[in-house]
């Protein structure tokens, strides 16, 4: 087990390094003078630049430019955000929370339910609720997130008004205790819905994949023969066999939330760091934009570590040897 | 105890697939008789439909399967029992299989413990847990496995150790009939014959009735009393054992017993089997093996010769034998 | 009633007919059901694309209808958007731009997957542990935002939205080619070829790629659709080429307008959708062919 950890380190750290590396390297490979590009959009005077350049080390030999991001990226120091006059790393989390709120919900909530919709899909394999729920799938993950948000507002916002439109709260009523809790709830459904459904799909996929792949496993049969029925042969082993696959997904399927949430809150305009990047993109602000994916990689790098680890719990195949 | 009639008996038993390539037959018109506390072996090469019975026997084939025929346990047709009536009497307590030992022939990710505790307290769920306890163990001692197997997983075990624990699993319930599905396949060769020797011993200690199935004409020589030889889904060789091997009637079973060296000195040449199994979507009309065998006339091409019993308890399907039969008349 | 008795003994006068290639493939995948379906699909977004002049001569960036004009009015089938452009006009033209970024996307991807992985699978040893961390590397990196840093910062034209795509969706690919070099590699007909002498790369090239190559090709397609939908995120965030009519663009210039002109955002994702299953279901009915042991048979 601890050889298996140290094993799933050595794929996570490199993965870091190399984001800091592309970050690192991105920018001085950008048309034009890294420090004038940094300085951003707004027309910045020679000595912001120079200001710029000098905090950079650009004038240094790339070695010690490297080293010196490296320091500074350990002191949790992201830069400071053009748009925002702000640190960078203060930015991201405050609105880490917010997304967070996002991902997390809507990722259990797929899970869930992809995972239901591909075992009992997989049970009824080639017929027609298999044909269905397969062609339904594919459909589904055929739509794209921001897409699918703005149909829902207006579906549900405007044409049927039940729920609001945009943001995380009813800024004009000034909500405390569960009041808030309550408005935030209720400018959760949309977003999340439209997260939870673009997901569903990968793990609809992988179960039904799985639960197929254990129904043509030698102990089904072994417990057949011993007059147990199909159902609870089910119910008590294929399934759990069948769900650690699933397990290894979440993870990979973290990194792919994360994407679409970013999007999706660009459509709801919900303050999370999907909001943070999109105003990077458009104002240039390269070390905003840099610190959001570099936060991004090794927030998702931890994720796929976390699930490995509980993989290695859940098979004892893995944690015994 | 003498018994009236045989424990097993097949009545003109034909099992065919439907795939959409058309129907298969994988096994035609077979009627075979075990003899309560006797030992059958059903031997012949891959595909040629001796797994199949076993399935049949356990109802275990596949949902396009189509079965005609007879299935006689004790008297009683297992093709007329409904799918309840199966698991709730049957399977388990009257006959169980001990398959070939695989990865994954338990769950890889339960104990094996649990996984035969479940067993157990679905046949006999009045037993409380220390008597559970109780009964694993016994049937853990039979086999020589120590208890540590319980706490541990599949992966953990031996090769042989985990077949042991296949059929430890099989007597659980304590049947009459034990069915061995190349139960000593994937063994190494002094695995292999330790375990044919636990199997001749629990024969005598808990009285069994078995069927073994297995391609190894050793195997078939080792632990059985009576000798089934089966070709593209035909039986075409009865008898029992010693009968067998020293006169052994038909050319595939004499090609299966020369096939195998001998190690007394006498070196004779290996012959294999040239050619391989018919289309079994298109059976032939003559002999099935007949485009394989040496001696083939016409005559063999052309009609199917019946099964006849050539001296008490000694069948063969061979038109040599049939033409005899009838000039003896 | 004459019997025909496979054997090896008697020589066959004539040989029996084998079937044909292209029948071994096309009777499968018509088999699969999705199959066809995603290729009928295809076919008709392919005749979108090629005779978008003719469905819609004006071209899609024509100024001057009616602007937010709802479905039907005035001869615009679709509407209009804020700008008074034709929507089924930008749609069929929008077409080409996504069928393009698509395939060429997925080319990059395929051909760099394949070197990859093709070359750690067949030599091992520490180069097969160097280029497989390398593929999980990428495997974790967050790839839409790895191409949203890199397309701000060098710059947003077409090609390199389709190059980075390409260079950030090969993963999927090597792993797959992987896999094949590994069990190739130990292949007979391999292990004499080396005997033989032939170098490395020339088996590399001529026997492991082509005949590994299958599962990749099932692949392809969903590279396909995933740089469609990832260059339909692009634009919508305003990082898509601004010079050409892409669906995902079309949807970005409609979200103010959502609740009032709801075709404008609404048609494009349409198109997305069904364009993307198109090659979700083309790469289903392929694997499906592929693989005999998912086929169902039916009881």
């Amino acid at each position: 087990m601890g050889r298996y950890i140290s094993r799933q380190l050595t794929s996570i750290i490199p993965t870091i390094l190399l984001s800091i590396v592309i970050n690192f390297f991105l920018l001085r490979a950008a048309p034009g003078d890294p420090a004038r590009v940094m300085a951003g959009r707004d027309n910045p005077t020679e000595e912001q630049i120079a200001a710029i350049r000098a905090e950079l080390g650009l004038d240094q030999p790339l070695p010690v430019q490297f080293w010196r991001y490296v320091q500074e990226l350990a002191q949790g120091n992201l830069g400071q955000s053009i748009a925002f006059k702000q640190p960078v790393f203060d930015l991201i989390m405050e609105r880490m929370p917010a997304t967070l709120l996002l991902t997390l919900t809507s990722a259990v909530i797929a899970l869930t339910v992809g995972t239901l919709l591909g075992a009992i899909a997989a049970q009824r394999a080639g017929g027609p609720l298999d044909s269905t729920l397969s062609f339904g799938n594919y459909a589904l993950f055929a739509i794209p997130s921001f897409w699918l948000g703005l149909v829902m507002i207006v579906i549900f916002s405007s044409k049927l008004g039940w729920l609001p439109t945009a943001g995380m709260r009813n800024v004009r009523a000034d909500y405390t205790g569960w009041r808030d809790t309550l408005d935030v709830i209720q400018h959760m459904i949309l977003p999340v819905a439209t997260l939870a459904l673009v997901q569903i799909p990968i793990y609809f996929r992988i179960t039904r994949a799985s639960v197929l792949q254990q129904q043509r496993e030698d102990y089904v049969t072994t417990f057949r023969a011993t007059g147990m029925p199909q159902p609870r042969v089910f119910r008590r082993y294929a399934l759990r066999n069948a769900l650690l696959p699933t397990v290894t997904v979440f993870g990979l399927g973290l990194g792919f939330v994360f994407t679409g949430a970013a999007l999706v809150e660009i459509v709801f305009a919900w303050p999370g760091i999907g909001r943070l990047t999109l105003d990077a993109v458009f104002r240039r602000d390269y070390p905003l934009l840099l610190g959001v994916y570099l936060v991004l990689a090794i927030a998702v790098s931890i994720a796929v570590l976390l699930t490995d680890i509980v993989y290695a719990l859940l098979d004892p195949r893995i944690r015994l040897r | 105890m003498s018994q009236h009639y045989p424990l097993i008996d097949l009545q003109n038993l034909s099992i065919s697939y439907s795939t959409p390539r058309g129907m298969v037959s994988a096994v035609d018109d077979v009627s075979l008789q075990i003899p309560h506390g006797a030992s059958i072996g059903l031997v012949g090469e891959s595909g040629s439909g001796k797994s199949t019975i076993a399935l049949a026997l356990m109802r275990l084939l596949p949902p396009n399967a189509r079965v005609t025929g007879r299935m006689l346990f004790d008297g009683t047709d297992l093709t007329l029992q409904t799918e309840t009536q199966l698991n709730r009497g049957w399977r388990w307590r009257r006959l169980s299989m001990v398959f070939q030992k695989s990865l994954s022939a338990l769950s890889p990710v339960h104990r094996v413990g649990a996984q035969m505790h479940d067993v157990l307290a679905l046949h006999e769920p009045g037993l409380r847990e220390a008597q559970r306890e109780a009964r694993i163990r016994e049937v853990l001692e039979a086999v020589h496995l120590p208890d540590r197997v319980l706490r541990s997983y599949p992966f953990e075990l031996s090769g042989g150790m985990m077949q042991r624990t296949m059929i430890a699993l099989g007597l659980l319930c304590n049947p009459p009939f034990v069915i061995f599905d190349e139960a000593t396949t994937a063994l190494d060769v002094i695995t292999q014959a330790q375990i044919l020797k636990e199997i001749e011993r629990l024969k005598d200690e808990f009285d069994l009735t078995t069927m073994v199935i297995s391609h190894d004409v050793g195997v078939i020589n080792a632990v059985t009393d009576i000798v089934a030889v089966l070709y593209a889904g035909q039986v075409m060789e009865v008898a029992p054992r010693e009968r067998f091997f020293s006169m052994p009637a038909h050319p595939y079973s004499r090609a299966l017993i020369s096939s195998v060296p001998r190690l007394d000195g006498q070196q004779g040449r290996i012959t294999g089997i040239p050619g391989s199994l018919p289309d079994l979507t298109n059976p032939p009309s003559g002999c099935r093996f007949a485009p394989r065998c040496p001696h083939a006339t016409p005559e063999c091409m052309e009609r199917t010769p019946r099964l006849i019993e050539i001296e008490p308890g000694h069948l063969v399907r061979c038109t040599e034998f049939a033409m005899k039969d009838k000039t003896d008349r | 009633m004459a019997q025909s008795l496979v054997t090896e003994a008697a020589a066959p006068i004539a040989a029996p007919r084998r079937p044909t290639r292209i029948r071994a493939f096309w009777q499968p995948f018509v088999e699969s059901r999705m199959g066809p379906i995603g290729l009928g699909i295809l076919i008709l977004v392919a005749l979108a694309a090629i005779f978008a002049p003719v469905i819609s001569p004006e071209g899609p960036f024509a100024l001057g209808g009616p602007r937010l004009a709802a479905p039907g009015t005035d001869g615009h089938i679709l509407g209009t958007d804020h700008l008074g452009r034709d929507i089924l006009a930008q749609i069929v033209y929008g077409a080409r731009v996504s069928l393009t970024i698509g395939l060429v996307a997925a080319s990059i991807s395929l051909v760099v997957g394949v070197l990859i992985g093709s070359i750690a699978g067949y030599c091992g040893g520490w180069v097969d542990i160097l280029l497989s961390r390398l593929t999980d590397m990428f495997l974790i990196i967050p790839a839409f935002f790895l191409i949203i840093v890199v397309v701000a910062t060098l710059g947003s034209g077409i090609g390199y939205v389709m190059v980075v795509i390409g260079l950030t969706a090969w993963p999927t690919s090597a792993r797959l080619m992987r896999a094949q070099a590994l069990s190739l590699r130990e292949r007979t007909f391999v292990q004499a070829l080396r005997a033989l002498g032939e170098s490395g790369p020339r088996i590399l090239v001529r026997h492991i790629i082509p005949n590994g190559i299958q599962p990749l090709i099932a692949n392809a397609s969903l590279d396909i659709a995933a740089a469609i939908l990832i260059e339909a995120g692009l634009s919508f965030i305003g990082l898509g080429d601004p010079n050409k009519a892409t669906w995902g663009r079309m949807i970005f210039d409609g979200r103010t307008t959502i609740t009032t002109a709801w075709w404008a955002s609404v048609l494009p994702g349409v198109a997305i959708i069904v364009t993307v299953l198109g090659f979700y279901l083309v790469g289903d009915g392929i694997s499906y062919v592929l693989n005999p042991r998912s086929r169902r048979v039916r009881g």
